[in-house]
């Protein structure tokens, strides 16, 4: 009975494991490895060749899925572990990697632990992904970003009184990123941007220090941290552009020269103190953090061509300077039990925030020296918080809670600037703004018989003076869920709903509606057979007032609405069955269908003036919606051919459709992929 | 008093003797025994200093004195953690776990909230991950109850957590956190905030975190999904809105109240027409939109 259940387990597991077709999900079952000494030995590698297929908009597929062709180590695992807790250097390893050997997602996970002496832990992780050049892409997806991510952490004597910790983390990326020269025609009407793609060079550092203490029922946790970044991306064009090239008729534009060095580098240290206690009746956690950033930089940014009417043009732009950011948070948190059925959790924060940044700005235009300009620069962000929930449970089955939270926010900014050249300095002036929200929570918590439980829940928020139009101001949630689970069926069900409004401000009559379903089904009855599925439904509809220039002449002021409606309409089905105790097949599929509001092509909106089609008014409905398709069913299989060899092979196709070519431009892909691989355990 | 001190030290004497060492336990349950020394809570036993309240499996079932003479059975167990409250789970749990910093804000989680006790996500006996001995892949385990986030991650545009690169501690505590420090101190979201006190996107995005001299004041106050959809999204580079444009619209209308002056989020320039294809791409031009060292207007 006990090893039927390690077997439906494992069944579970391996059905859940399932969103990319490789690795195979190692099965969980009977303890096996192999004794050494003192110690037991699991490992297993997944070995073989993975491929892809693509047709249509390479670069979507590149930035949406990217598997490509080639040899991979899809995944490893290895265990050694003590038999008696009581190894010479360590107690336990565990390594697993996955994706080794050029997948465009891989990882390695490392523990070392030996009981009361020591613990580590290691995550390395490379992404490797494109990333558009533009927000809309048009094809230009170029940006092949890979990033390195490493962190180390070792704690010593992890289960006495007194602990250290330490650790390291390492980020870098490295690809092409998007350097815009706006030269040499910046200051006409019809300047263009002209794209510059170039080899970006990112590093981050973080080193860290700490204890933990335990006394009179406290725990004291201080840890201090170092990091440091660095950018030093060299940019030069290799390849002259032109407006005409981007598609400007009548513009002679053309950049024929540029180079670009912004070095930066920066760093944030700070400091981290937590005390807490956790007793029966109450519990106390405060927390203290103080962070100052620094970043030193300078600019160097020359290039040359022609302006817009054919003349030769050059630009040269110097800048220097720093930015500091102070930064400080506490928080007190006071949780109290008077009895067992009660629970009250106040909480208190305060975070101060002030950024101060004086740079220097030199340009110089066609050899004529425009003059520096000293800029100062200041945005202080300082925020209380204070919020009280109390939990009563009134019986086993029924319980209710409620909760009560009010912020009061600071914005402040300070700007000013100098021009040397001219006995002119203009004094610092304040700006403020400051925003209070109300908001209050309560529920009810149900659980009628065993295994059904049902939540409900609902919020309101008021707050006065939000920073931006799109923020919350007059807002109110709702939220229920119910689920029924027990080992062999889980039901469950949801409805989420978030509705802000910020009207009737003038040109601000933004309001937004958010409405989310779900329903989930789960089945086991066999532990041979598993069955899974899902659908959801996520609404969202939003209202803004705008205010832009436009013309097909002269550009005047104009406003409107911007509307934009999404209907994602998404599901999932699988099914895991084993043939034979011999074979375990799983079949799958996903689909995400945004059905936009269920227009069938794009609308246009007839001008009231002159009875014709309004561009600017076209511009705007033509992007109000974005129906789209993307799907993908997979399959897979995994034979055993010995006790300790399988052989898998798996299949996935995806197909992404986009039903409105968003300013005129399609990025509509399909691929197979795939894989085979043996496994080889022991 | 004397007879008040004899009661006390006899209770005390007659609670310690219904403790009866795991030994007692892998005689029935084998199955469990068989890999618990390759589970953490084995180093209780491996110790050999802690109480016998905190050792082996009557550290966390309590002592089974009573379960052996009655022969088996759940109700015997004084700490059956299929029959205790999510409450009494945590309870439970907290006992030996309570220390560590990532579980300090518990009593204030969402989780604890809402009766989600540390064995819905944690098998101690049947994990399927040797590390924090989860129940399931950490992803799956979110998506049992957060079906949505799921639609969310199998989106074209999306952080790659499906894929392996990622899990959801990466950006979340599901153990609870303090306030943000950013927006207007709503829920916790069970941020994780390793970075101190700023938002965990800046693990990664490190180039976004500054300091900047010019910075885009929305991301600092209000946060990255003023912008962005940060699970997942239809839309190129996890924004809210297919085309750049609209996105930056709708804040820069220059209507009264709002904006770090208090008088509008500045209106776009009067040279940008809206028809023209080149201003459409807003931020072909405003590259550095997350914050700029050199140009107010994020040109460079």
């Amino acid at each position: 009975m006990k090893t039927r259940f390690w077997i439906f387990f494992a069944a579970i597991g391996v059905l859940s494991a399932q969103q990319v077709v490789a690795p195979t999900p190692e099965t969980v079952g009977a303890a096996r490895g192999e004794n050494h000494g003192n110690y037991n030995i699991t490992n297993s590698f997944e070995t073989g060749y993975r491929w892809s297929l693509v047709g249509g908009d390479l670069g979507e597929y590149r930035s949406d899925v990217n598997y490509r062709n080639g040899l991979r180590l899809l995944g490893s695992s290895l265990s050694i572990d003590s038999k008696d807790g009581h190894g010479h250097y360590f107690d336990q390893i565990l390594l697993h990697t996955m994706g080794l050997g050029n997948d465009p997602y891989q990882s390695a996970i490392l523990r070392i632990q030996k009981n009361q002496l020591y613990r580590y832990d290691m995550t390395w992780r490379l992404n490797d992904y494109y990333n558009p050049g533009l927000t809309v892409a048009g094809g230009l997806h170029r940006m092949d970003t890979v990033r390195r991510t490493q962190d180390h952490e070792i704690l010593l004597f992890p289960q006495s009184g007194f602990r250290v910790r330490a650790g390291y983390s390492r980020n870098t990326q490295d690809g092409p990123t998007l350097a815009t020269s706006l030269e040499p025609d910046n200051n006409s009407a019809n300047s263009a941007g002209l794209p510059v793609f170039a080899d970006l060079r990112r590093q981050w550092n973080e080193y860290r220090l700490g204890a933990d203490v335990d006394f009179a029922g406290f725990k004291l946790t201080v840890l201090r941290r170092w990091d440091f970044f660095k950018e030093d991306t060299p940019y030069s064009l290799v390849i002259g552009s032109s407006a005409a090239s981007a598609g400007l008729a009548n513009d002679l534009t053309a950049l024929e020269q540029f180079t670009k060095a912004a070095p930066v580098h920066g760093r944030n240290p700070g400091w981290l103190g937590n005390l807490m206690a956790n007793h029966k009746r109450w519990a106390v956690n405060a927390r203290m953090s103080y962070l100052n950033g620094h970043n030193d930089f300078a600019l160097s940014e020359f290039s040359s061509g022609l302006g817009r009417f054919g003349d030769a043009a050059n630009r040269q732009i110097l800048v220097q300077g720093s930015a500091d950011r102070p930064m400080v948070a506490g928080d007190f948190n006071f949780s109290a039990q008077p009895s067992s059925r009660l629970t009250v959790v106040n909480n208190t924060s305060v975070n101060n925030l002030r950024i101060v940044g004086p740079s220097s700005y030199t340009e110089i235009n066609n050899g004529s020296n425009s003059g520096q300009t000293i800029i100062f620069r200041y945005l202080g962000i300082r925020t209380v918080t204070n919020s009280t929930d109390a939990h009563y449970r009134v019986k086993d089955w029924i319980g209710f809670y409620a909760g009560y939270r009010y912020t009061d926010r600071l914005v402040r900014t300070i700007e000013g600037f100098s021009i040397p050249a001219f006995d002119v300095t203009s004094p610092n002036t304040v700006y403020e703004n400051t925003n209070h929200l109300h908001s209050g929570t309560v529920g009810v918590q149900l659980r009628p018989v065993k295994n059904l439980t049902t939540n409900l829940e609902g919020e309101v928020g008021r707050a006065d003076n939000p920073l931006t139009p799109v923020s919350d101001r007059n807002y109110h949630t709702l939220n229920g869920r119910v689920s029924y689970r027990t080992r062999k069926v889980q039901l469950s069900t949801s409805y989420k709903q978030v509705y802000n409004v910020n009207a009737p401000v003038v040109l601000s009559a933004y309001s937004s509606h958010s409405r989310n379903y779900s329903a989930n089904a789960s089945w086991a009855p066999k532990d041979w057979f598993a069955l899974d599925a899902g659908y959801m439904k996520l609404h969202l509809d939003t209202v803004s007032g705008i205010a832009y220039f436009a013309g097909t002449g002269r550009t005047t002021l104009q406003s409107g609405n911007s509307l934009y409606l999404s209907n994602v309409h998404a599901a999932n089905f699988g099914v895991r069955f084993a043939v034979a105790k011999r074979a375990d097949v799983y079949v799958g599929y996903t689909i995400t269908k945004d059905t936009g509001d269920g227009r069938a092509v794009v609308a246009t909106v007839p001008d009231p003036a002159t009875g014709g089609v309004s561009p600017a008014a076209a511009l705007f409905a033509g992007v109000q919606t974005f129906p789209l398709s993307y799907q993908s069913p997979l399959g897979r299989v995994s034979v055993r051919i010995t006790p300790k060899v399988r052989w898998n092979a798996g299949w996935q196709f995806y197909n992404y459709h986009e039903q409105f070519g968003l300013l005129g431009y399609y990025q509509n892909f399909h691929a197979n992929t795939g894989y085979t691989s043996v496994t080889w355990a022991f | 008093m004397r007879i008040l001190l004899l009661l006390l030290v006899t209770t005390a004497a007659g609670a310690q003797t219904q403790f009866v060492g795991s030994n007692a336990c892998k005689t029935c349950h084998a199955d469990v025994w068989m890999n618990f020394y390759k589970n953490p809570h084995y180093k209780s036993i491996a110790s050999g200093k802690e109480p016998a309240e905190k050792t082996g499996c009557e550290g966390c079932h309590g002592p089974a004195q009573k379960h052996l003479e009655a022969h088996g059975g759940k109700t015997t167990i004084p700490r059956a953690f299929s029959l205790m409250t999510p409450k009494q789970v945590l309870d439970a749990c907290l006992g030996c776990h309570a220390r560590d910093l990532a579980r300090a804000n518990i009593q204030r989680s969402e989780h604890t909230k809402n009766d989600v006790a540390c064995t819905s996500c944690h098998s101690v006996h049947h994990a399927a991950t040797p590390k924090y001995l989860l129940a399931k892949k950490q992803s799956e385990l979110c998506y049992g109850c957060h079906a949505t986030v799921r639609a969310q991650f199998s989106m074209p545009s999306k952080h790659r957590v499906n894929e392996g690169f990622m899990q959801c501690t990466d950006c979340h505590n599901p153990h609870g956190s303090f306030d943000a420090t950013w927006k207007m101190g709503q829920k916790p979201r069970m941020m994780e905030q390793a970075m101190n006190t700023e938002s965990p996107c800046l693990k990664c995005h490190m180039d976004k975190r500054g300091p900047f001299v010019y910075e885009h004041p929305p991301v600092r106050v209000e946060g990255c999904e003023t912008c962005h959809n940060p699970h997942g999204s239809m839309n190129a580079k996890l924004l809210r809105r297919p085309v750049v444009f609209t996105l930056c619209l709708e804040c820069h209308n220059g209507a009264a109240e709002f904006g770090t002056r208090n008088n509008g989020v500045t209106l776009q320039s009067n040279r940008h027409n809206m028809l023209d294809p080149k201003f459409q791409k807003c931020t072909t031009c405003h590259i550095s939109i997350h914050g700029s060292n050199s140009e107010g207007f994020f040109l460079r």
